[in-house]
């Protein structure tokens, strides 16, 4: 099913000359009706004009996207700036277009989006690669922290460590490591002594980014 | 006009001919020769000489600040923690320079080219391509673009914005944070 949102008829006529393939054509006039209509129907993409009544900005698609994150939305405006453009690919918005696109155009560009593609502007692709590189930063800069965290632990507080990491339980670990479960609760009140963690999850959770299998 | 230097780094004699031919006629472009070792036609003299007593990635970086190529296209065999090494050296070091890869088939896998891309190259394409598709590259690079597929650029905004959603998601379940 494919959902059309615009308050404009002439629009809303051009985008179905675009979409005469679906088999589901539904049409919304408001943001309220989308709204609804979006949480019923749950659309596999949606088409959404950025001057549509009562929609305001980024964060009222935000509040879409968490209704039916499978949706893919794509937004129609005039003149979007960059900055507007990257903001609505930042809440899960994946393609941008001018409101003037021609049918056959946009039976392109709902094709590509169906296979997964991102309909962005050029001009900012570099600054996606650029937040992906953060991003590995960040890993890395997590990576080392949990790394270093877990340097401070003996031979045999890192295996029982690691061991959480993968989920073991605490018999499961004595039962590998032959020995007794009270003594793997014993090195483990150490190990959340030495890392400053409360449970058993948090340990986890710094196994893994040490391994860089946080993500 | 400007002209848009660029240097080749393959090991491999042909390939890079095959290439240096195919931007050397273009206007507004300069192929600084050789870039990958001291065999071969010289042009650039000494500026192009590796040194023997550095890392091969040291010996890149120096190699490109002498050349300082507006675009580097460099050979990208596999993902190796070097290869990824020196695509954030040249990164912090070179930051005028922009790297494009040359990737065939066998690793051009998701994974592979997204850990590139990270590493800071600005895009990529097979060694098989047409010399019109690698002008095409040089050009959209040079203006700041990245040269990458679509369906890539979709797979790396799912992966950013997992990322700031696993983010949120752990600053919130974690009272201490």
């Amino acid at each position: 099913m494919i959902l059309l949102a615009s308050s404009s008829p002439e629009r809303l006529s051009v985008w179905k000359q675009g979409v005469r393939g679906f088999s589901h054509i539904s049409c919304v006039g408001s943001f309220d009706l989308l709204r609804e209509k979006f949480e019923r129907s749950k659309p596999q993409i949606l088409l959404l004009d950025d001057d549509l009544p009562g929609l305001d900005g980024p964060s009222h698609i935000a509040d879409l996207k968490k209704l039916s994150p499978e949706t893919r939305i794509i937004v129609f405006g005039r003149s979007l700036s960059d900055e507007t453009e990257w903001e609505l690919f930042k809440v899960g918005v994946r393609g941008c277009c001018k409101k003037d696109i021609d049918p056959k155009q946009l039976i392109s560009v709902i094709a590509a989006i169906q296979q997964g593609e991102l309909w962005i502007r050029r001009t900012l692709t570099c600054r996606l690669l650029d937040e992906l590189g953060v991003i590995e930063l960040e890993k890395n800069q997590i990576k080392d922290a949990a790394s270093d965290l877990l340097a401070n632990l003996t031979r045999r507080e890192h295996e029982i460590a690691t061991l959480i990491g993968y989920g073991e339980s605490n018999k499961q670990i004595a039962q590998r490591l032959e020995i007794t479960e009270r003594t793997v609760k014993a090195h483990l009140t150490e190990i959340f002594r030495k890392l400053k963690v409360a449970d058993r999850l948090k340990l986890a959770l710094i196994v893994s980014a040490s391994l860089g299998t946080r993500n | 006009m400007q002209i848009i230097t660029v240097a080749i780094a393959d090991e491999d004699a042909g390939r890079r001919a095959k290439f240096e031919n195919c931007l050397q006629g273009v206007e507004d472009i300069m192929v600084l020769k050789n870039a990958t070792s001291s065999e071969g036609e010289m042009t650039i003299d000494r500026r192009l000489n590796p040194r023997k007593n550095i890392s091969a990635i040291e010996n890149i970086v120096a190699m490109m600040r002498r050349l300082n190529p507006r675009i580097l296209i460099a050979n990208y065999k596999q993902c190796t923690d070097e290869d990824c090494a020196m695509l954030v050296s040249l990164r912090r070091e070179c930051p005028e320079t922009l790297v494009v890869l040359l990737a065939d088939e066998s690793v051009q896998q998701e994974e592979q080219v997204m850990q590139a891309l990270a590493s800071g190259a600005r895009g990529y394409l097979s060694p098989e391509s047409d010399s019109r598709y690698l002008l095409k590259a040089v050009h959209v690079i040079d203006r700041g673009e990245a040269w990458v597929p679509r369906k890539m650029l979709g797979k790396i905004m799912d992966q950013v914005l997992q990322w700031c959603l696993e983010n949120s998601i752990e600053v919130h379940l974690d009272p201490a944070s």
